[in-house]
């Protein structure tokens, strides 16, 4: 395995495995066999930069390195992207327990 | 890349990480959850419930899983801990026995 990177969206973390050759399109494939959304209802950003990713650009290309974190947003109803929206731990601690500090 | 091949393991707070079964196995514990044949309910499901494993712990574990496969087969680059989660990485990895 050349390559991992951890795909975000919502509470949930992808880790996919890759070559740094491989084209964006053949990541969103993978994610479809993971998610079911079809590859032209996602979209990839990789999330140090902001770039939106292309399809038919490769990894190393649009340079997302080992162990990147990369967004993933969906389609919504209207045609448009949803915005990144990634959760963190920080958002829910204060409901589960509460911290003597 | 299929999903039967995946594993979903959720933290405390209830996120969720999707890693291959391959990099699940670096665990032993993981590994003998995912092989036994159907008597753990986390089999059939897929999935692996870590109450007392925090996100950025059980991030970090699926880091060092797949950083492992890497190193593995001869890709030998550092392994990063934050200082503040060692402690309860070195708990969550006994755990694991990883």
């Amino acid at each position: 395995m050349a390559m991992f990177i951890r795909v975000k969206r919502s509470k949930t973390t992808y880790f996919i495995q890759c070559e740094p050759t491989e084209k964006i399109l053949e990541i969103k494939q993978k994610l479809y066999s993971l998610i079911d959304e079809p590859v032209e209802n996602q979209r990839l950003i990789l999330l140090a930069t902001g770039d939106i990713l292309d399809d038919l650009k490769t990894l190393a290309e649009q340079k997302v390195e080992n162990d990147a974190i990369v967004a993933l947003t969906l389609r919504k109803g209207n045609n448009e992207f949803e915005d990144i929206n990634i959760e963190k731990p920080e958002d829910h601690r204060n409901s589960s327990e509460v911290d003597a500090d | 890349m299929r999903k039967e091949d995946t594993v979903k393991l959720i933290s405390a707070e209830g996120f969720e990480f999707v890693i291959d079964k391959k990099a699940a196995s670096v665990s032993n514990t993981l590994r003998n959850m995912l092989s036994s044949s159907g008597s753990f309910t986390e089999t059939q499901l897929g999935e692996v419930k870590f109450p007392e494993i925090s996100t950025p712990v059980l991030e970090k574990v699926c880091q060092y899983f797949y950083w492992s496969l890497q190193f593995a087969s001869g890709k030998e680059t550092e392994f990063y801990i934050e200082p503040e989660i060692t402690l309860e990485l070195m708990m969550a990895a006994n755990y694991l026995h990883t």
